[in-house]
């Protein structure tokens, strides 16, 4: 047998492996998953005794098949603790294992992206540049894995130590899938260490193809591991598949069917992308920063516009994805959405849309920075001061409160908790019109960004121009008339107007991506992008990107952990430790501030370790490395 | 220039009826009517 036959047939059996490793756990749990696993027990029990119960969200009748939730008492049997907030601890040990799990889980999906782009690529020398890219990022995602399941480890022992009662309480509803998820972890380790050490081996042709397939398993692997874990959050919030005494009614797939589940999951995928990218961006800006040579920034420059942009991607339809989990809360509770978003927690939904604002701001002004490595992008420097202020006016519009904390003479001189003026921007309305105008803005410097150094020369080029310039303009119109419409009509109606105000926004990204990148195809070029040849700042915006991402994912997790109040297992399981209140907005922004410093110091860690492993490669090997400037336009 | 004018009047057209389409149909699916204020 030749080498490369060989070859072949080893990939073909590490394919064939890795989906073995991903439908075993699904295999060996079937029966679970169709009845649960003590439900044969309980069936064979049914003549002795068949005790039934209502599913308090599915209303169906089960068989009884667990013990109710614990009723917990504040003591050491239930609430075992250290001299210290139990609960302080358990945020922090959760909050670091999911910053490291969401990264890891995301760059592997990016690596995929970035190796299917150096694969279908013509350019040979752009298609090595973009399998080493994908090379880098796998590379940092193989340091933080170990991490990811230490911190693991620490959340499990940490729930065990001083949450034994849930925890336990947990296990046993998640009993049936809880090996499910541990095989799955297996799996996803086993299959990233073959994806990673076969990346030389499988380098050409079709064995690439087969790397590449590799990939898709790592993820999907990695994204079932998150749902699962995703399930538990959402049994949670909206419990599913028990009776009203938390007895688990023999069908897992309601327990993990829960009301949030779905909506959570999108969020959370969309999210950890965007925090993905946010990261590996600000690692290259690190980079580039402290880069030595042209050939290094010009790489690392590369490498962060390309983190950013595929981290932007999934940041714009994120405040959808948002929206409609927050659609499903009010959809049910309605209480828990006014908690959420009219009471206890508002004042943390306006950090939130501060935040978000931030992470739109930074976008637009790396963007506005990075034209300045194009020739023949000048020609839109001086409309940029137009897009600043209309990102302007709608982050204004964004992060207005409702109402002021105020005194009692502030109150008496402003007429009311409500300004006259400015308190018409605190609602739903105005808000809506705020963030669709932020990202329609975004997506016009992209655009903007896509043909800085080209002039299409497809015949209709002019009224394609017009066109575009009519329908950016008209969907801004429609954004800002129906946010003003909104005021007009009752709150039932006003309600809908967000679909299609996100309907305009989104039809602004597909519909000009398409009609813009139809208009460039055989553009005639001003220059190429000299990569490297760009601001500092643009680097700090980069790195203020990842930050504002890591803060954002601090307070969301917290928001959407703190609406159950004195709840562990919402309207099922109540918290009777001494820590079952909500913190005050400070604590929360300390604790959460800490949070990000920890994992930011943590992960320049991890980039070390990555630097030594780097620099064991051999001087020869380093021709390999793409990134000498200046690079061909049109890799964008 | 009489043929950008051409341009920008089909542009308009198009635009102004896509957003109106958006708005009316994407309203009535979700059974509420966007012509509300002005119906009444």
């Amino acid at each position: 047998m030749g080498l490369v036959t060989r070859k072949k047939v080893f990939s073909i059996m590490a394919l064939c492996a890795m989906v073995g490793l991903l439908l075993f756990p699904v295999v060996v749990s079937l029966p679970s998953l169709a009845i649960g696993a003590d439900a044969p027990d309980a069936a064979k029990k049914e003549d002795a005794k068949v005790e039934k119960g209502r599913d308090v969200y599915y209303k169906t009748e089960g068989i009884v098949v667990g013990a109710p939730a614990p009723k917990t008492v504040d003591g050491p049997k239930d609430y075992p603790r250290y001299n210290f907030e139990s609960r302080v601890l358990l945020w922090f040990a959760n909050q670091q294992h999911l910053y490291y799990g969401s990264f890891v889980l995301a760059v592997p999906i990016f690596c995929m992206v970035v190796e299917f782009m150096g694969v279908v690529t013509k350019d040979k020398a752009l298609a090595k540049r973009y399998d080493q890219l994908a090379y880098d990022f796998i590379k940092i995602s193989l340091t933080a894995y170990s991490l990811t399941a230490v911190l693991g480890g620490i959340l499990i022992f940490t729930f065990l130590t001083l949450y034994p009662a849930f925890f336990g309480y947990l296990s046993s509803i998640f009993r049936p899938v809880m090996h499910i998820y541990a095989l799955m972890f297996v799996a996803e380790s086993g299959t990233l260490y073959i994806y990673y050490y076969g990346w030389d081996k499988m380098k050409e042709g079709f064995l690439k193809w087969i790397h590449l397939s590799m990939s898709v398993i790592l993820n999907i692997i990695g994204t079932l591991l998150m749902f699962l874990a995703n399930s538990w959050i959402g049994f949670m919030m909206s419990p599913a598949g028990v009776d009203e005494q938390g007895r688990f009614l023999g069908n897992i797939w309601h327990v993990l069917h829960t009301a949030l589940w779905n909506p959570l999951n999108l969020h959370r995928i969309l999210g950890n992308m965007a925090f993905g990218g946010g990261v590996v961006a600000a690692y290259a800006a690190y980079k580039f920063l402290a880069s030595k040579t042209d050939e290094d920034r010009a790489h690392y420059d590369w490498m962060g516009y390309i983190a950013m942009a595929l981290g932007v991607a999934f940041l714009i339809p994120l405040p959808f994805a948002g929206y409609w989990l927050m659609r499903e809360v009010y959809a049910y509770r309605q209480q828990m959405g006014i908690t959420l978003m009219g009471g206890l927690l508002a004042w943390l939904f306006i950090i939130q849309a501060t935040m978000i604002g931030i992470l739109f701001l930074s976008t637009n002004y790396y963007l506005w920075q990075a034209m300045g490595r194009m020739r023949g992008a000048e020609k839109y420097q001086r409309y940029i001061k137009y897009l600043v202020f209309i990102l302007a006016c709608g982050y204004l519009v964004f992060i207005t409160p409702h109402t002021m904390v105020m005194t009692p003479a502030e109150l008496k001189a402003m007429g009311g908790q409500q300004h006259p003026v400015l308190g018409n921007y605190g609602v739903m309305s105005a808000k809506n019109g705020g963030i669709n105008v932020i990202i329609t803005t975004t997506v016009l410097s992209f655009v903007w960004y896509m043909r800085g150094n080209k002039v299409s020369t497809v015949s209709w080029s002019k009224f394609g121009n017009i066109f575009m310039g009519c329908f950016f303009f008209f969907a801004y119109v429609n954004i800002i008339g129906l946010a003003i419409y909104g005021y007009y009509i009752p709150a039932n109606v006003r309600v809908g107007l967000s679909v299609p105000q996100v309907a305009t926004t989104l039809s602004c990204l597909f519909f000009m991506f398409a009609l813009n990148s139809v208009m460039m195809k055989g553009a005639k070029q001003m220059g190429p992008i000299e990569w490297g040849k760009i601001s500092a700042r643009s680097q700090y915006a980069l790195i203020m990107l990842a930050t504002a991402f890591t803060w954002m994912m601090g307070l969301m997790g917290y928001i959407r952990s703190s609406v159950r109040l004195f709840w562990h297992v919402n309207e099922i399981m109540r918290d009777n430790s001494p820590w079952a209140y909500t913190h005050t907005v400070g604590f929360a922004a300390n604790m959460i501030s800490f949070n990000v410093l920890f994992f930011w110091i943590s992960i320049l860690f991890v980039f070390w370790l990555g630097s030594l492993a780097a620099k064991k490669v051999p001087a020869g090997e380093k021709a390999g490395v793409p990134g000498s400037a200046p690079q061909p336009a049109g890799s964008h | 220039m009489g043929q950008n004018i051409l341009y920008g009047i089909i542009s308009v057209a198009i635009c102004v009826g896509y957003f109106l389409m958006v708005d009316h149909f994407l309203m009535d699916m979700q059974g509420l009517d966007f012509w509300y204020m002005f119906r009444k």
